[in-house]
């Protein structure tokens, strides 16, 4: 049985999430840092990919997060203590990543650790964040927080996993464009979690997949593949990542001309490219999953277009001092809505220092529903305090006229699965 | 005016970076690549061509040099030298005590991006700044000033530049196998440190040490010889990049043993990062498991790629002197025809480093309108977010990588130009020196091959 929380509800935790920010701001502004000014600052031990092949990434999130601390500072920070954020660079390195936690909480006096994205990076250093429980907030999309094999003081609360995204898009590719599927991905654990995930979830669908194409990860000419490629194949699923991924899409191009398979893919792929860039035409008119619209939609809501202004980024998910700097706009969010749910928890919990780290563990396990709002720009979620993962809508872009029009938004039921851990079990 | 100033710094200050190497590479799969190789190693080996056809004394002609202005002797450089120390003990501080984000601190900024990439590619390009901008000369000078002590002991003449060739390796190494050479504190100990025992090995031996044994100052005055900007009988003169190799005595073995790690050591810091090195040690480059887990591959391949450089430089001048008669022993080719090495380190260096300087000398203009962390903005920059758009649009990343590959095909055009000069310098006659010179010549062909081919590789780090 998990043991219930002691200080926060449930019920305080989520009226905290949904209504902090606001009453913050209707402070008058000279008493919002009254406190904060004579009190210590909550040090957030910030875990960057500044150098390595994270780095692109680590940009994008660096800025993502200042706003949102800027943003969380200037209405008062949290428990009326602003947010100091302490970034180190993992290099994006399981090792150095390890050893840049342990920094956080033996050296830099850091309460929690947050940020890190790649999967081996997190996996690397999520022990050691449990043995000096540290909280530890990853920003990674991985499986790993929710598959059970990290521990109860590692979380996932700002973005989803890839499990859930990958099944959720299943139904939208079977009943609108075909059910016999061809999955091309690359042959390492990103590209098996997608092979396994999605072939279960089509079939689930009534859908199978004709064949699953593994391409080598060093591989930088794909026409050899493409033979492989079934004729009666109705949708090319794809999920090519690193140097050679505009190469694939031009030879796929090359391929199959002007009749060719619908096509599906993560933007995963080409994040921080611009859809619209010369060589990849052939895009036009495929879909892609995204974890939030890089394009500005029609339906745009108010807290896409604060959050937008808020990180200096554009209608077309470019920065506003620069149109061609295309940011990693699917994935970035996930560190503002991670910085909200953390200030949410502490804010729940009475955080004042290390020794409540068990009480805000247990306050952000006992948040369930997250209301869209300016804190969860990208849409309202579902926590599952028992797998430490959260769970939202995904949405399917189309490329339309060299932009990324959204087709269909899922519902958070379709990206639910049964729990693989339960961490509220293991001891805090 | 601020604008005024902002863009001078950043002329003044060619952008270094480092270590975010920046793996937008798919624009350059795009490219047609292989017709620029083409063309760059055509244009080497049409070099090659033309230099067997024209007179002898063309390349030589080439190279000299233009008085300009007579030598301003103003004794100035033992007080930059202290000033540099003093700036350089401030970054030191900052880096123990600074902001701990490598592209935010000023210590990582500074040292791997303004001085690794901007004032070594300077002291290349230009001329000689670190007879003023190092922190040694003037402290030293005077503390022995005020103790009136001499060198406690004798530099072992019998040590040549190995102590120098040993530091550099180890610096090579600490650049490329270091998990976290950029982490400021870390990088302050090596700093801070290795100034100190400089600063000691000067005590001891003199100045001599600062250049048989002080890797950075031998670097330095290497690269020297390449700069547009030098002496000449007596006034400061101007000519084609290598014309000081070429007015200078042949160099000691340790020396020329040196300049050919240096080329040694730049290739290396391309290749360990090709999907190729990755496949050889048999990783994902798509998910590179971290410095940290392939240190001893790294500073296993910098020996082996430096061995393996100065084997095969050494064959092929034997094999010169094999063919032209003139039979010169090794050594001595080796030491007369390694500084023409130079000026293809150099392309290297500029072409490797373009990109991270593009992005992290964007971060430099940041610490630099902001030196404390506390808001300022003293350059007028306005809000400023560090961009790599250039990465992800064709045109941009067209015109990069050809400069790029025009910085290594014009190294090796200058290298092949300076050995042939010292080649007929030698030999006296044009076709002799074109004979010896056949093998050296096919070296820095297939080199420019090389070089360009790292270029055009797609990289997993």
């Amino acid at each position: 049985m998990p043991t219930p929380p002691k200080g926060p509800t449930r019920r305080a935790a989520i009226k905290t999430l949904a209504g902090g920010a606001v009453g913050a701001a209707s402070l008058p502004l000279w008493a919002r840092y009254t406190h904060a000014q004579t009190a210590e600052p909550i040090r957030i031990g910030f875990q960057v990919h500044r150098t390595g092949i994270g780095a692109a990434y680590g940009r994008w999130y660096d800025r993502t997060t200042q706003a949102a601390v800027r943003l969380i500072n200037d209405s008062g920070g949290i428990n009326g203590r602003a947010i100091e954020i302490v970034a180190e660079d993992d290099g994006t390195d399981p090792k150095r990543g390890a050893e840049v936690v342990e920094k956080f909480a033996t050296q830099h006096n850091c309460d929690i650790g947050f940020g890190t994205l790649f999967s081996h990076v997190v996996i690397g250093s999520a022990p050691r964040a449990g043995e000096l429980k540290l909280p530890y907030f990853v920003v990674s999309e991985g499986h790993h927080v929710a598959s059970g094999m990290l521990n109860r003081y590692t979380l996932q609360p700002g973005i989803t996993d890839v499990k859930s995204q990958v099944k959720a898009m299943a139904p939208f590719v079977a009943s609108n464009l075909g059910k016999k599927v061809t999955m091309v991905f690359p042959d390492f654990a990103f590209g098996h979690d997608h092979r396994d995930f999605f072939t279960a979830a089509i079939e689930e669908q009534g859908g199978q997949v004709l064949e699953h194409i593994a391409i080598p990860p060093a591989e930088t000419s794909f026409t050899k593949y493409f033979p492989k490629i079934p004729r009666e194949t109705e949708v090319v699923y794809h999920v090519m990542v690193g140097p050679a991924v505009l190469t694939f899409v031009k030879e796929l191009g090359e391929f199959f001309g002007p009749s060719r398979p619908e096509m599906f893919g993560f933007i995963d792929s080409l994040e921080a490219v611009a859809i619209d860039s010369p060589g990849l035409e052939f895009l036009e008119g495929t879909y892609f999953w995204e974890g939030m619209p890089r394009h500005a939609q029609p339906d745009q809501s108010d807290h896409d277009k604060f959050y937008r202004e808020q990180v200096g980024v554009d209608a077309r998910g470019a920065s506003v001092s620069d149109p061609t700097d295309i940011s990693t706009y699917a994935h970035m969010f996930g560190c503002w809505e991670t910085l909200y749910t953390f200030k949410a928890g502490m804010e729940a919990a009475g955080y004042r220092g290390p020794a409540d780290r068990p009480a805000l563990i247990e306050a952000v396990e006992a948040m369930t529903d997250i209301p869209q709002s300016r804190e969860h720009p990208q849409g309202a979620k579902i926590f599952n305090g028992k797998t430490h993962q959260v769970f939202g809508h995904q949405y399917i872009s189309r490329v339309d006229g060299g932009k990324l029009v959204k087709v269909h938004t899922t519902s958070i039921e379709d990206t639910l699965y049964p729990d693989e851990v339960d961490y509220t079990t293991q001891p805090l | 005016m601020r604008t005024l100033i902002a863009i001078t710094l950043l002329l003044a200050l060619p952008p270094g970076i480092l270590l975010a190497h920046a793996s937008e590479q798919g624009f350059v799969l795009l490219l047609p690549t292989d017709i620029y190789i083409s063309a760059g190693v055509a244009s080497v080996a049409l070099t090659v061509a033309l230099l067997a056809a024209l007179p002898a004394w063309v390349a030589s002609r080439l190279f000299r040099p233009l008085p300009l202005m007579p030598r301003l002797d103003l004794p100035l450089h033992h007080l930059t030298s202290c000033l540099s120390a003093l700036f350089l003990a401030f970054l030191v501080w900052r880096g123990f005590t600074g902001p701990r984000d490598p592209l935010v601190n000023p210590l990582p900024l500074f040292v791997w991006t303004v001085w690794w990439i901007g004032l070594v590619s300077l002291q290349g390009l230009i001329g000689n700044h670190w007879r003023w901008t190092n922190p040694w000369t003037g402290p030293t000078a005077i503390l022995s000033r005020v103790t009136g002590s001499r060198p406690l002991l004798r530099y072992p003449s019998v040590l040549g530049h190995l102590p120098g060739i040993v530091i550099f390796l180890a610096f090579a190494g600490f650049l490329l196998a270091d998990p976290a050479p950029a982490d400021p504190h870390r990088l302050a100990i090596f700093a801070g440190g290795y100034w100190y025992l400089t600063l000691m090995g000067v005590t001891l031996f003199g100045p001599r040490w600062l250049v048989r044994g002080e890797a950075l100052t031998i670097l330095m005055r290497a690269y020297a010889r390449m700069g547009l900007v030098g002496r000449a009988r007596g006034r400061i003169a101007a000519g084609l990049w290598g014309w000081q190799v070429l007015a200078a005595p042949p160099v000691s073995l340790g020396l020329a043993v040196f300049i050919v790690t240096l080329l040694g050591t730049g290739s290396f810091d391309g290749l360990n990062e090709t999907f190729w090195w990755m496949g050889l040690l048999g990783l994902n480059p798509l998910e590179f498991p971290g410095r940290s887990a392939v240190i001893v591959q790294t500073l296993a391949g910098l020996l082996i790629a430096n061995a393996a450089l100065i084997a095969v430089f050494a064959l092929c001048l034997w094999l010169g002197e094999r063919i032209a008669g003139t039979r010169r022993p090794i050594g001595h080719a080796f030491c007369l025809f390694a500084p023409t090495i130079l000026p293809i380190a150099l392309g290297y260096h500029v072409a490797h480093y373009l990109t991270a300087a593009m992005v992290d000398g964007q971060y430099v203009l940041m610490a630099l309108t902001d030196p404390l962390g506390r808001g300022a903005d003293l350059l007028g920059l306005g809000p400023f977010y560090v961009s790599t758009g250039f990465f992800n649009t064709p045109g941009t990343v067209k015109a990069i990588w050809l400069t790029q590959a025009g910085a290594v095909v014009i190294g090796h055009v200058i290298a092949i130009l300076l050995a042939h000069a010292l080649a007929v310098r030698g030999h006296g006659n044009t076709w002799r020196a074109v004979l010896g010179q056949a093998p050296l010549a096919l070296f820095m062909i297939g080199y420019t091959f090389f070089g360009l081919w790292l270029l055009a590789s797609p990289r997993g780090m």
